[in-house]
């Protein structure tokens, strides 16, 4: 950059830059050889936590230093991506089951096969959960909570509009008679049996699964086509007619957040989200809520699948990244550190460790540790990793969704879905 | 019009009817009204436990009364919130400064004196208002990393002393730009350069644009949050607004309450800021008295 | 730019020969000192990025892996394939003519209204001003859903006369006014700008006006308008160039899809998403330089034809 010269010969010549930096007090320290940067998004309890854990490896490890950040969600992407940009990434990040096959494939993170059975001793975790952060053959992350899709619903509405809710093993069929029975019953204005789920990925890769499809195949093209999308728009289209599920307007209040869920706004009874939101959404929830698997095929394969909530992965231009790895471990694979984190990111893989945290757990976690335990007839193998241009399908499914929501015929709206995603897949 | 707010104590004038005034004091709080809604909202927001902000509700009242997002809010983080009230104050005083010293010094330049290739330099400097800031963010970022300045405030102040932000420039030649020119030219014929006439003519008679550019400043500074998120990474040099925007959690736990605790909090400075330049911007052509 | 260089005293008089500070006041040596700050900023700091941005608008550049040179292709993209291009350009510009004129008329009206003796003066300017300080913060998302979704606040009032709303902040057909309303909603800065534009006209051209008998409208349009030209421009194109470059309202309300329906797909958000959603930062800097042509050729216009409605006093 030909401005830098110029700008450093700038500042620095009138002293402007040397006065300011001292005033204000801040200089970088300068890189040792034992430091590492710690970066992750959510809350403020995770924050403590994480913080208290690191604090905890620090003490244990002697010259070793570790700095952290946090930041929200959507904080946490553009800052990561500058610095990655910038050639500043932190050495050791929380990454995204989604943005794993992003970040690994362009190299910003790097395999960890290599540390296996040295410094990560995370063989307890099992193979499933090692594929599921891996990304073509290569490990890539390390499972920091075990995850899967849910239905999330409040039993005392379904209880008074005189139905019974969602449960392990219910068919879509029933489902749909259950929420226009829910319609007939309910007397709470402005109110549904459930959020409308046809723009959302998960619930349609799981539905597509359980048909004999799926949603992308191995060579990375999509694996299902305008009929199969159609039926899924139609399927909700009959919701939404029998006064089933939210009308569009409301469901386009959903921006699959938390607190935007029709379920938190007092539209809907039942959401779908991932099991390891279940905490958060029941702290913005009066109502007592409870959690089972989405419906499934009669007679149909399970679709469900368990992910990782998050992962930790290392940099590629971490300096230290066996230090990173080490400190990687400790919070997952070691009592010490595994019992400051909790489950505060969801149910931790290594079996040890869930037991060691068992007797620990609050009544609402235990619900979700319940649930991930008895997914186990419901889940099907892990698909194959998600092209490059997924996560643009998934905003166009939305997209399409809403358009047939609000008009566009199912039929039509799968035709429009599929030639998108494909055009999308092939500029990748 | 004549009776402009200086000059007589604001107030019912005589011929004014009692009526008139209740009328549009009427008017004027019911569009307060609207106007506050959303900030009485947030309030209300800041006193409500979580389970009882989102549900559906539009009643201002809260269910429940509870103080305990100050609380949480204020402590919640490894670092109080009276640390990023600091910081932001801080940041937003230097570069207040900055910029209404660069951007006078600039505008003067350009409204008041010529020079070779004024017109070019002047598109260029409106030109810098309108490309997206998302596009020169990773560039800016290399440019400040090899500078050594990330993670220090210096991306955040040090650029108001060379007057980046093209608004302010803009504003004050148009203000500038209106002030009578028989001054300059008897200033000149005295001899006083160019300096003195900055000085001694058009800041002393430019007191309301320059108050308007310092609350700006001030509360946009405040507000950044893109800058800082890029540029900090130390919590204990955060500012408000990322302190704010740290309780968030879109995909997991949040603290709403304490969003709202903080955020009622984080406009006192501000709104303070605010009366306190208005009356700057209000008055300070009085002082001045200004003729022609 | 245009207009702009015409009747400056300083410059016309002739330099006395032989005096350097008279050389220097009247030439250069002046102009480019007071310049000097702003120029240092502009090229060690602003002008690196900009270009850095336009190289980048040829390459194929996914923020992780080192930039690609493609020539046009993100160019010729846009022209040709790309709806969501479209839509957004439609959102934008939409939002540009409703937002911007509404926005300016309810400031300086305000302005006017505030400028005069009501008793409360300082309280009702600051209360008006409030929205403003609350900019971009996250809390507006919250707080526009409180008025405009299905149950909000505005479908309350209108239910009491019998009138069912939809739900406005997320129907594809109103999604984009709720953010003009929330766009007028914070019209403080304009506001105080059009102040102290009126705090500057000078007192006695009213006194004199009033002597004269002129009526109060004729006064308005003779001596108010006029001289406040300056500042309407001023707030028409930065107001306009913001409108333009609109991002916050719509990544906080629909948090960044755009949505529903890309209806409120600003395109300044449609390139953010390219950048930092999809990987796709050249994309994204061809997208940027796009708009900034757009814009300056809007406030070229806006320069030519200020010739002939703004008035300087010169």
């Amino acid at each position: 950059m030909s401005a830098y010269s110029v700008s450093r010969r700038g500042l620095l010549g009138a002293g402007a830059g040397i006065a300011a930096a001292s005033l204000l007090g801040l200089r970088p320290a300068a890189a040792q050889q034992k430091d590492i940067r710690v970066f992750w998004w959510g809350s403020q309890e995770r924050a403590d936590r994480t913080n208290r854990a690191v604090d905890a490896y620090k003490k244990a490890n002697a010259g070793i230093d570790a700095k952290t950040e946090f930041a929200g969600w959507s904080d946490y992407w553009p800052r990561l991506a500058t610095r990655v940009a910038g050639r500043n990434a932190p050495d050791l990040l929380q990454m995204d089951y989604r943005y794993m096959f992003e970040y690994a494939r362009r190299g910003a993170i790097v395999p960890l096969d290599q540390y296996l059975g040295n410094a990560l001793k995370i063989e307890d975790f099992g193979k499933a959960n090692l594929e599921s952060c891996s990304v073509d053959g290569k490990l890539y992350g390390i499972n920091l909570g075990v995850n899967s899709s849910c239905a999330v619903f409040d039993p005392a509405a379904w209880e008074a509009a005189g139905v019974a809710p969602l449960a392990f093993g219910n068919s879509w069929d029933e489902f749909v008679s259950k929420c226009a029975a829910f319609a007939k019953g309910n007397k709470r204005k402005k109110f549904y049996a459930t959020m409308d789920a046809s723009g959302h990925e998960p619930g349609f890769e799981l539905w597509l699964v359980q048909n004999g499809r799926a949603l992308y195949g191995e060579d990375g093209k999509l694996a299902f086509d305008e009929k199969d999308a159609g039926n899924w728009f139609k399927l909700w289209a009959e919701l939404r007619k029998s006064g089933g599920c939210v009308p569009p307007d409301v469901q386009a209040l959903d921006k699959s957040t938390l607190d935007t869920s029709t379920l938190t706004l007092g539209y809907a009874a039942t959401a779908f989200p991932h099991s390891n939101q279940f905490v958060g959404l029941q702290q913005l929830n009066k109502a007592k809520l409870d959690i089972t698997a989405f419906p499934v095929t009669a007679g149909g394969k399970p679709g469900q699948y368990l992910k990782p909530s998050q992962m930790w992965s290392i940099a590629s231009d971490s300096k230290n990244p066996e230090i990173a790895v080490k400190l990687a471990n400790f919070t997952v694979a070691e009592a010490a550190g595994a019992k400051i984190l909790g489950v505060e990111r969801g149910v931790p893989a290594s079996s040890g460790m869930r037991e060691l945290l068992g007797p620990d757990l609050d009544e609402v976690s235990k619900k979700v540790v319940d649930y991930i335990g008895k997914l186990g007839p419901y889940t099907a193998k892990l698909p194959p990793s998600p092209p490059k241009g997924a996560g643009e399908v998934a905003f166009v499914l939305e997209r399409v969704s809403q358009e047939v929501a609000f008009g566009v015929s199912p039929e039509e709206g799968g035709k429009k879905f599929v030639t998108e995603a494909a055009s999308i897949l092939k500029r990748g | 019009m004549n009776d402009a707010a200086h000059a007589a104590p604001p107030g019912d004038t005589p011929e004014r009817p009692i009526l008139h005034s209740v009328l549009i004091h009427s008017a004027l709080i019911g569009v307060s009204f609207l106007m506050l809604y959303p900030l009485l909202w947030m309030v209300s927001g800041s006193v409500r436990p979580a389970d009882d902000m989102f549900g559906g509700q539009t009643s201002l009242i809260p269910s429940q009364v509870t103080l305990q997002a100050y609380k949480t809010g204020w402590f919640g983080l490894q670092v109080s919130f009276g640390t990023f009230f600091l910081n932001s104050l801080a940041i937003s005083v230097l570069a207040t400064i900055g910029n209404v010293m660069a951007a006078s010094v600039t505008a003067f330049a350009f409204s008041r004196l010529e020079f070779f290739g004024k017109s070019f330099w002047f598109a260029l400097m409106l030109g810098t208002l309108m490309l997206p800031y998302h596009v020169t963010l990773i560039p800016q970022y290399v440019l400040f990393l090899k500078m050594d300045w990330v993670n220090t405030w210096l991306p955040l102040v040090v650029p108001k002393y060379f007057a980046v932000d093209a608004f302010f420039i803009f504003l004050m030649v148009q203000f500038f730009r209106g002030l009578p020119r028989e001054l300059d030219e008897a200033a000149m014929m005295d001899g006083c350069s160019a300096w003195r006439i900055y000085w001694k003519i058009v800041l002393p008679l430019s007191l309301p644009v320059l108050a308007t550019a310092a609350i700006f400043s001030f509360i946009w500074t405040w507000e950044d949050f893109f800058g800082p998120l890029i540029y900090l990474g130390d919590i204990h040099s955060y500012t408000v607004q990322i302190g704010l925007r740290s309780l968030i959690d879109s995909s997991g736990t949040s603290d709403w309450g304490a969003l709202f605790a903080m955020s009622v909090l984080s406009l006192i400075p501000i709104f303070l800021i605010f009366l306190f330049f208005q009356r700057l911007l209000i008055e300070g052509i009085a002082t001045t008295g200004m003729k022609r | 730019m245009v207009s702009f260089t015409a009747g400056d005293a300083v410059a016309r008089r002739p330099a006395k020969p032989g005096r350097l500070s008279r050389f220097f006041f009247a030439g250069n040596g002046a102009g480019y000192m007071f310049l000097a700050p702003w120029l240092i900023g502009f090229l060690g700091l602003t002008l690196g990025p900009a270009l850095a941005s336009l190289y980048l608008s040829f390459t194929d550049y996914d923020l992780l892996q080192s930039p690609r040179f493609v020539g046009m292709d993100n160019y010729v993209r846009m022209a040709t394939g790309d709806a969501k291009f479209a839509a957004a350009m439609k959102v934008t510009f939409i939002y540009v003519i409703l937002s911007v004129p509404l926005k300016l008329i309810f400031a300086l009206a305000l302005a006017m209204a505030f400028n005069r003796g009501i008793k409360g003066l300082p309280f009702y300017r600051a209360v008006f001003y409030l929205p403003s300080l609350l900019g971009g913060s996250v809390a507006i998302a919250v707080l526009w859903r409180q008025l405009f979704a299905a149950d909000g606040l505005v479908n309350s009032v209108l239910s009491v006369f019998g009138i069912d709303g939809p739900s406005w902040i997320s129907n594809p057909n109103y999604s984009l006014y709720t953010l003009v309303v929330l766009s007028v909603w914070q019209f403080g800065s304009p506001m105080i700008i059009f102040l102290a534009g009126l705090r500057q006209i000078p007192q006695d051209m009213y006194e004199a006006a009033n002597m004269d008998g002129a009526s109060k409208a004729r006064q308005f349009f003779r001596i108010t308008l006029p001289l406040l030209t300056p500042v309407i421009f001023f707030n028409f194109v930065i107001q306009t160039i913001d409108a333009f470059k609109a991002f916050t309202p719509s990544f906080i309300i629909s948090a960044g899809t755009g949505g529903p329906i890309n209806s409120t797909l600003f395109y300044t958000l449609y390139l953010y998403q390219e950048a930092f959603g999809f990987f796709r930062m050249g994309y994204a800097s061809a997208l940027a330089w796009v708009l900034v042509l757009i814009i300056a050729v809007f406030t070229a216009f806006s320069f030519l034809t200020a010739r002939y409605w703004v008035h300087y006093d010169e």
